[in-house]
């Protein structure tokens, strides 16, 4: 037991280092200046260290710590995208005007997005339902105090209540939902789960139960329909910086955790992968999953068009998002995993790059409101070009990378025979133009008011501004490396 | 003999749990709770979890219940009603009759002796302290540590949150 206790440490270096980091913040808070971005340069150090340890991890392929956490190419893929958010995430704050009347809680910011991105690190890899929960706990804790992190405003504090009493209640059922399960399979690892429902069980109705009710806990981090509804209110009220970041990287993470549970718990091993079915017969997992990224689709989409404020804008069609993203899981094979990803991969940059043009606008001009974008085309001319670009791509017109993703993902749904879901997704995507177009027509279709100058974002942010904007332009139309990256990666270990 | 005791506890549990959530008074609620806590306790012993149900015992219905009611009575104190007051005749036939029908309610479940499974013998090893120290520290060693750093976290959220003045 010490031995393979001993032996797994070794493979737990990224996470050992995103801890040290997280302590080296906490403490340095203390000892250092606030105003300096001091402690913001020791977590984006801290961050690239871990980054070099992970991808160390490529090409392993084992489970650790008596089956609680796998490190596999799946779970390297995940985790490399996290970084890449963090990383982003980290760099915004150092700009945001909103945090800089909080310095003095700095601190214990940075602290807490390193929480956040360490339950999300052990989200992607987790194998034991009890290691699944601790994960998905770590990471709502740190997010709902986050949410609530610029607590002189009004909507701030509400975003973190309604984030707590939503998030408490959906991840009460869920583990209300892991004791059934647990309960019915007498098995606490998913291997163990897996076998067990192949054994076949005595109670599917408990089973079924158990399945809808973890579901929940689920689609609650995703913000799927009918989950969403603490989404577009947190994030309008969290500061930009969070919003991106719940939109990004914890939705990244909570989709890795789902499709890592739904394909080794509940498939059967025996039959061909490709055309994997799920075991209980009694219950389709697929049609359930279908219908939530269906309304998903419309919901999120029909509602954004009625948005004046650009964060709530976005958080609509991040639920809309999550739903293509859905589509993906709905199939189950994997050609719908590899498409998962790339619609990850690609996501990850446009949805950071709209939420920052948002926030360089709201850092000069101090609105969120879309209606003050008018004439935007004239005063920044690159930062709203990026953002017309950013929205195409969220949009999923090519020559941006957004239409790869949605190539992808709606060509696994084709090939596995949903035809409808695809129809919807169609349909919705060309209501998804309205109001993406509604912004950049505001931009460059008004003049600016006489009195309005130039705006100057400095030289920094144009740099942050080009690391998103170049992948959505390259992968669109060069996309063989992310196809590559996301296919070598599909392995799960236990698969 | 287990089945009543199971049904007992069962049904007191879960009326506990509705009390608490009906009751107007904060106090009359958060003594509920303990009920419904310690009522759990007796199901955890009849599963045979020593471990699990002393621990319920001190940790929930002793620690962290005192610190409820202690709040309650600091932010929310009423006055004093004495419970002598309350009682009349219609009390005491009504609680007499309510024992009546439980027993009566708990005999008749009670003939369907065999409705619980038995709690397998490797099972009852599983709740002592020792074997449950053991898999802490061995399988269950990462999701332990994690544990430490989700407290952390909250602790440091919670003085965050709770901080009522700052620069």
């Amino acid at each position: 037991m010490v031995e393979h206790i001993i032996n797994s440490i070794s493979h737990l270096y990224p996470e050992i280092a995103i801890t040290l980091t997280l302590c080296v913040a906490l403490i340095a808070d203390l000892v250092l200046k606030k105003e300096s971005h001091a402690i913001g340069w020791i977590v984006l150090g801290g961050l690239v260290i871990t980054g070099v340890l992970v991808v160390a991890q490529t090409g392993r392929e084992l489970s650790i710590f008596s089956d609680m956490l796998a490190v596999d190419p799946f779970a390297v893929f995940f985790k490399i995208m996290l970084l890449i958010a963090s990383v982003l995430v980290v760099l915004f704050s150092m700009q945001s005007r909103e945090l800089i009347d909080y310095v003095d809680r700095i601190g214990e910011y940075y602290m807490l997005i390193l929480g956040m991105i360490l339950g999300m690190f052990l989200m992607v890899g987790a194998t034991n339902v009890l290691l699944m929960y601790l994960a998905f706990e770590l990471t709502s804790i740190c997010s709902y105090v986050l949410a609530g992190f610029t607590r002189r405003s009004l909507k701030s504090a509400e975003a973190s209540m309604k984030y707590i009493v939503y998030g408490a209640v959906s991840s009460g059922i869920m583990l209300y939902g892991i004791s059934l399960l647990v309960g019915i399979t007498g098995a606490v690892s998913i291997y163990g789960i897996n076998e067990a429902l192949a054994a076949g069980v005595e109670q599917p109705l408990v089973l079924l139960v158990a399945g809808l009710m973890i579901l929940v806990g689920l689609g609650f981090k995703i913000a799927i329909v009918p989950f969403h509804f603490w989404a577009p209110d947190v994030y309008e009220g969290a500061p930009i910086t969070i919003t991106a970041y719940l939109a990004v990287a914890s939705k990244i993470a909570a989709f890795a955790m789902t499709v890592r549970f739904f394909k080794v718990a509940f498939l059967d091993n025996g039959v061909d992968i490709a055309g994997a079915l799920p075991l209980v017969d009694a219950f389709n997992w697929s049609v359930i999953l279908a219908v939530m990224a269906a309304l998903a689709m419309i919901v999120g989409n029909l509602v954004a068009l009625w948005q004046q404020n650009i964060k709530r804008l976005l958080a609509y069609s991040s639920i809309a998002h999550a739903g293509y993203i859905l589509m993906g899981l709905v199939v189950l094979t994997d050609e719908g995993v590899s498409a998962i990803m790339i619609y990850v991969f690609i996501y990850l940059f446009m949805n950071m790059g709209a939420f920052y043009v948002a926030m360089l606008v709201s850092n000069k001009l101090g609105t969120e409101q879309i209606d003050d974008y008018k004439g935007l085309g004239r005063r920044a001319p690159l930062e709203s070009v990026a953002m017309t670009v950013f929205l195409v791509a969220l949009t999923g017109l090519p020559p941006t990378a957004g239409f790869i993703a949605k190539l992808f993902i709606f060509g696994a749904a084709i090939n596995a025979g949903w035809l409808l879901l695809v129809l919807i997704a169609g349909i919705m995507t060309i209501v998804s133009l309205f109001y993406y177009m509604r912004v950049v027509r505001n931009m460059f279709l008004f003049e600016p008011q006489e009195e309005a100058g130039l705006l100057n974002f400095g030289l920094s942010s144009k740099i942050i501004l080009m690391v998103m904007l170049v992948p959505t332009l390259i992968f669109g139309v060069y996309f063989t490396p992310v196809l590559e990256f996301a296919r070598n990666s599909i392995q799960i270990f236990g698969l | 003999m287990v089945t009543y005791l199971f049904i007992l506890f069962a049904t007191l549990a879960i009326a506990a749990a509705l009390a608490m959530v009906l009751n107007r008074s904060t106090v009359n609620s958060a003594l509920f709770l303990v009920l419904n806590m310690l009522s759990i306790a007796g199901i955890y012993l009849l599963l045979k979890a020593q471990f699990l149900a002393v621990v319920q015992v001190l940790v929930y219905a002793g620690a962290i219940m005192v610190l409820f009611l202690f709040v309650i009575m600091l932010l929310n104190v009423e006055d004093e009603e004495a419970v002598l007051d309350k009682i009349n005749f219609r009390y005491i036939i009504s609680v007499i009759l309510g024992v009546v029908v439980l027993s009566y309610l708990l005999y008749i479940a009670g003939s369907m002796a065999d409705a619980l499974p038995p709690v397998a013998e490797d099972m009852a090893q599983v709740g002592t302290v020792e074997a449950i120290g053991d898999e802490l520290f061995s399988t269950y060693i990462l999701p332990l540590e994690i544990t430490a750093i989700l407290l952390t976290a909250a602790v440091v959220g919670a003085i965050m949150m709770a901080q009522h003045k700052f620069k």
